[in-house]
């Protein structure tokens, strides 16, 4: 990746350079800091915006983990313990672990098939595009037919165990049975993500440049070398971003899983998201539900500093 | 720019402080919620006086509630009552948003089971019964089934106006029944054993699979679970809370409720608890679709059987009976239903325009019949019920006697949490198989967890 | 990677077809479904492809409430916030991609954890703050919150990193202003992920319902989602218009995609992709 030459700034050994004295008043502030003056203001309207819109919501909300808070009455400070409550509560255990599960493995499949799609797409096969677009349906139907079309096909005797009668099935327990419910889910999480990615992902494969390949191909590497040291590290920006989107999009997702089991049978499939909203706007302990939230945000919060490591390591070589 | 001063603008950041932006943003929201929790500003002087009321999105019901405003609007030309529709499991948390940002609805709408909680935080007014029509509030809880007031009433106060109430009851398919042999008269089930044994009896399997269940239970919602389990556990001598308000669900009375709402799947074998395909909207599918002979729901709007199983509505082989006892005819069922409340905030001048509207609303029981039925106003007066009108349409007769016998819901301030702790015990006992005990004994410790949190949380 | 025999083609097809299909058959069902007739949904002896085609669900479903209205205040709704997101993300998402400026990095991190508190809690506070602004019932309330999507953000700022930097300083030396590299370097080159963030953006406002049902509560101002949940308490009327209500709310977004397609492969010279 061809690094940033060598420019003829004429400041750069310390010299002013040859501009009439008001305009060099002007710009005294130097060209480096003017361009990072620039660039904050770029980011500035946007930090405004949430500052206002986001921060003070969210400053709120974590304020409120600290109360006791029914809505209609105004919080009262309770301290930690809605957090030792939260502790100690066998139903939070159990959610807070299937939560870890859910987004987990939701992410690392919906990044692999996403990428798996998009490569798949962008290859010679013709009739590729068509086969994109209808694979992006998925994502555009609005959630509640989702929600319905998919507790219809999650039936024990439903169409996909119809599908799979040949192979000796006459019943599945898809989202009827503890050990089977969350791996449905998950199924549909990916169902209802992954071709989304695999258009983020294609829109990556699509911005590096024909020569990279070609170069390789003149180097002798053949197709799997190609992917290795051209596509993937080229690509390091746009997985990073699908690896740390579709986790934060698992850890809010709420009405498809709601909808399709509740939570059930028992707690198998219940998620943080759920019982938030459970928490919050069932029972009216906003204070707890926060708190609760705060801990899904604290999950969050970790996971992305540590693909932030990961990653941007990498885009330091690239930009 | 040379290397050296490359490095400078790309080197490791140092860390700067979130500062002002962060401070306008949470200061904004603090006066914001200064200025606008608590009461609400009072009405303007010229000007219709605006009276919103938030109601559930039943279409009939709408239909009804625009009607009777329209009509209200006129005859009064000085004030705007304005409902507003919401879907039934929204309106709930539309309401509680209301409250917390003080832009709550002058009326609302809501369950009768949830009446402790906006009792309990005195959020709903008392209403004038003089001003609704009554002589007394004897006169008003006399004009009313007992379970339809359980919830309202407190300190010789109504707090709420009971609208629509409904009592679940048994379902039954005639043809299958005269399929299997059975004489619909006869051998309609009254004690959960017949109930068991017929069900079994109308059971179509094909090796492991159902092609026809006997009887079903709603498995889709905890409120459905509550309603559905409600009597049974009456009907064995059991309770929800002793009266320390410890939940005793999980007591010997409880086992066996449990064992004989687990019955139809375990002992008989009537049923496949997953094998259903109810989804919310549509709640009795499995009956309308004629997967299940015997079905315990509400009253089945005829909109449904006809949109769902036009034969089945064209022959009229349906009948609903009573709700399943211990002992014959001596069975009972859930009566629960809406009620229409008062907000405590709200400035007197629109609370006495509420009562005006909802005396008005409720004034024509047979009038409310012919464009919801079904589904009724649960007042007794004016022998409405008597009517031909009523008396011709298909099992009404029962429908409206199985509300006055029914049993309310337990009164309780988490029965949301109940709800939902018994909600999975049934979906582990059915499902999974699980102990009945042991799920008992998870549920009863969940909702006494629920209780201790109430006041601090 | 481009396959160069023509059975590697056509099994890479057949391969490729099966996924699809995979994909995409519930889709199909829901299709066929709003096709069909009341009482044949949920059958599980499903007919996949309608014995009698019953077209008439469309206008009846329509006609259950003022969904040309609802339709229409979505449509409203989602071209402010895609138009706010395409001008707000991109600035963001440069500024992020190419400056080094002290905090950067933590700047990217507070913008991702606007992501990660979920909606139910801030709900209460940024009604109150939308209340503030005199916003309740009007479409400014409902586009308010959702004119700057950090996932957009991101999304500019990891296709802005690969834009090579040297075009951008060579610009600069040769005088350019930072808004006219951006507008005349930058953007040219991420023609794919304004696409994609154009149906991104388009798509969350199209499909909110938790934010605009706290927030509205006149009937007017009624988005499409706020009009799908009537079905969940009308008991006559059949899921099939539910179904055919959704159909109806895919094409927009549908048809934009796939406009917006065209723009992706012409902006590179693809008519296809190769």
């Amino acid at each position: 990746m061809p690094s940033s030459s060598c420019t003829t700034d004429p400041e750069a050994n310390g010299v002013p350079a040859q501009t009439p004295p008001a305009t060099r008043r002007f710009w005294h502030i130097g060209f480096r800091r003017r361009i990072q003056l620039w660039g904050v203001a770029f980011v500035l309207p946007a930090l405004l915006f949430f500052a206002v819109f986001k921060y003070g919501p969210m400053l709120w909300a974590i304020g409120l983990s600290l109360t006791s808070y029914d809505m209609v009455s105004q919080p009262s400070f309770v301290g930690l313990e809605n957090y030792q409550s939260l502790a100690s509560d066998p139903i939070f255990q159990v959610t807070l672990l299937n939560t870890l599960v859910y987004i987990g493995v939701s992410t690392v499949l919906i990044t692999l098939i996403g990428l798996a799609l998009a490569l798949a797409i962008n290859t010679g096969v013709p009739y590729a595009r068509h086969c994109m677009t209808a694979m992006f349906l998925t994502n555009l139907m609005p959630v509640i037919a989702v929600c319905l079309v998919w507790k219809f096909l999650l039936h024990p005797f439903g169409p996909i165990t119809q599908l799979l009668a040949p192979f000796g099935a006459a019943r599945i327990d898809w989202v009827t049975n503890s050990a089977t419910a969350m791996p449905s889910i998950i199924a549909v999480t990916v169902w209802r993500f992954a071709p989304y990615f695999m258009v983020v992902f294609l829109a990556g494969l699509l911005a590096i440049p024909d020569d990279y390949y070609e170069a390789a191909q003149l180097d002798g590497a053949n197709a799997v070398r190609r992917f290795w040291h051209v596509t993937l590290p080229l690509l390091t920006p746009v997985i990073f971003f699908v690896v740390v989107v579709s986790a934060l999009l698992c850890a809010r997702i709420f009405l498809l899983p709601y909808f399709i089991t509740g939570g059930g049978p028992g707690s198998a499939t219940r998620v943080l998201s759920m019982l938030i909203y459970d928490t919050g706007f069932s029972y009216l302990k906003m204070g707890r539900a926060a708190a609760i939230s705060v801990v899904l945000f604290a999950i969050m919060m970790v996971f992305t500093v540590l693909q932030m490591r990961l990653f941007m390591r990498n885009e330091r070589m690239l930009a | 720019m040379d290397r050296a001063s490359l490095k400078s603008t790309m080197s490791p950041r140092n860390v700067t402080r979130r500062d002002v932006v962060t401070g306008i943003g949470a200061a904004g929201v603090g006066a914001a919620g200064a200025a606008t929790l608590g009461r609400r500003a009072s009405a303007q002087a010229r000007g219709p006086l605006t009276v919103t009321i938030w109601t559930n999105d039943d279409p009939a019901q709408t239909a009804w509630y625009q009607k009777r405003a329209q009509l209200f609007n006129a005859a009064n030309p000085n004030i705007k009552v304005d409902p507003q529709r919401f879907p039934a499991g929204e309106l709930g948390k539309k309401v509680s948003v209301g409250f917390a940002t003080g832009t709550a609805p002058e009326g609302f709408l809501t369950f009768d089971f949830l009446m402790p909680v906006w009792l309990d935080k005195n959020l709903v007014a008392p209403l004038d019964v003089q001003r609704l029509g009554y002589a007394s509030i004897d006169s008003f809880t006399g004009d009313h089934p007992p379970a339809a007031l359980s919830n309202l009433v407190k300190d010789g106060k109504a707090y709420g106006l009971p609208t629509w109430f409904h009592a679940f009851s048994n379902w039954i398919n005639l043809k299958h029944f005269k399929e299997a042999g059975l004489d619909p008269d006869k051998d309609a089930p009254q004690t959960w054993e017949q109930f068991g044994q017929v069900a079994k009896r109308l059971t179509i399997k094909d090796r492991d699979k159902f092609i026809r269940q006997g009887g079903k239970f709603a498995m889709h919602s905890p409120v459905w679970t509550m309603i559905q389990f409600n009597p049974i556990l009456l009907q064995c001598g059991g309770a929800w809370f002793d009266a320390s308000g410890k939940c005793t669900v999980n007591n010997a009375a409880g086992v066996r409720a449990m064992t004989i709402r687990a019955s139809l799947v375990r002992e008989y074998g009537a049923e496949d608890p997953a094998d259903s395909v109810a989804t919310n909207p549509l709640p009795m599918m499995d009956w309308l679709r004629e997967r299940t002979s015997m079905f315990l729901v509400h009253p089945v709007h005829p909109n449904a059987i006809k949109s769902q199983n036009p034969r089945m509505f064209a022959d009229g082989d349906y009948r609903a009976i009573r709700y399943p006892g211990l002992e014959p005819g001596k069975g009972y069922a859930t009566t629960y239903g809406f009620v229409l409340t008062v907000n405590a905030q709200a400035p007197k001048e629109k609370q006495d325009v509420l009562h005006d509207f909802y005396k008005f609303f409720m004034a024509e029981p047979l009038e409310v019949w012919k464009e919801t039925a079904p589904f009724a106003h649960v007042r007794r007066a004016g022998g409405w019920q008597q009517d031909p009108v009523v008396t011709g349409f298909p099992n009404a007769k029962w429908l409206l006697q199985s509300r006055e016998e029914g049993v309310a819901l337990p009164r309780t301030l988490v029965f949301n949490e109940l709800g939902d702790a018994m909600h999975r015990a049934v979906q582990k006992i059915v499902l999974n198989n699980a102990d009945i005990q042991a799920s008992l004994n998870e549920a009863a410790a969940e909702v006494d967890r629920a209780t201790a949190a109430y006041r601090r949380a | 990677m481009h396959y160069r025999s023509r059975i590697g083609r056509w099994i890479g097809l057949a391969l490729l077809a099966a996924l699809t299909v995979a994909f995409v058959f519930p889709i199909l069902w829901m299709v066929t479904s709003s096709f069909q007739a009341g009482d044949k949904m949920f059958a599980l002896d499903a007919e996949w492809i309608p014995s009698q085609w019953h077209p008439e669900n469309f206008p009846n479903a329509l006609s259950r409430a003022a969904f040309p209205l609802y339709f229409f205040n979505s449509a409203v709704i989602s071209v402010i916030v895609t138009a706010s997101n395409l001008v707000f993300c991109t600035l963001a998402g440069y500024g992020l991609a190419k400056f080094r400026f002290p905090g950067d990095r933590f700047v990217l991190l507070a913008i991702l954890s606007t992501l990660m508190l979920p909606i139910e809690v801030t709900l209460v506070p940024t009604f109150l703050v939308v209340h503030k602004f005199g916003w309740i019932n009007s479409y400014q309330g409902i586009a308010g919150p959702l004119l700057i999507d950090a996932f957009g953000i991101f999304l500019m700022r990891q296709s802005i990193i690969s834009v090579p930097t040297d075009y951008i300083e060579a610009a600069r030396i040769d005088g350019a202003g930072e808004l006219r590299i951006l507008w005349q370097i930058i953007v040219p080159q991420c023609w794919p992920a304004l696409a994609v963030l154009t149906i991104f953006a388009f798509r969350e406002s199209w499909d909110q319902f938790i934010w605009p049902l706290t927030v509205v509560s006149v009937d007017q101002l009624r988005t499409y989602p706020l009009g799908l949940v009537i079905f969940n308490d009308d008991y006559g009327t059949p899921p099939t218009e539910q179904m055919a209500i959704a159909v109806l709310a895919t094409i927009p977004v549908f048809g934009l995609f796939m406009l917006l397609q065209r723009w992706i492969n012409r902006g590179f010279g693809l008519s296809g992709l190769k």
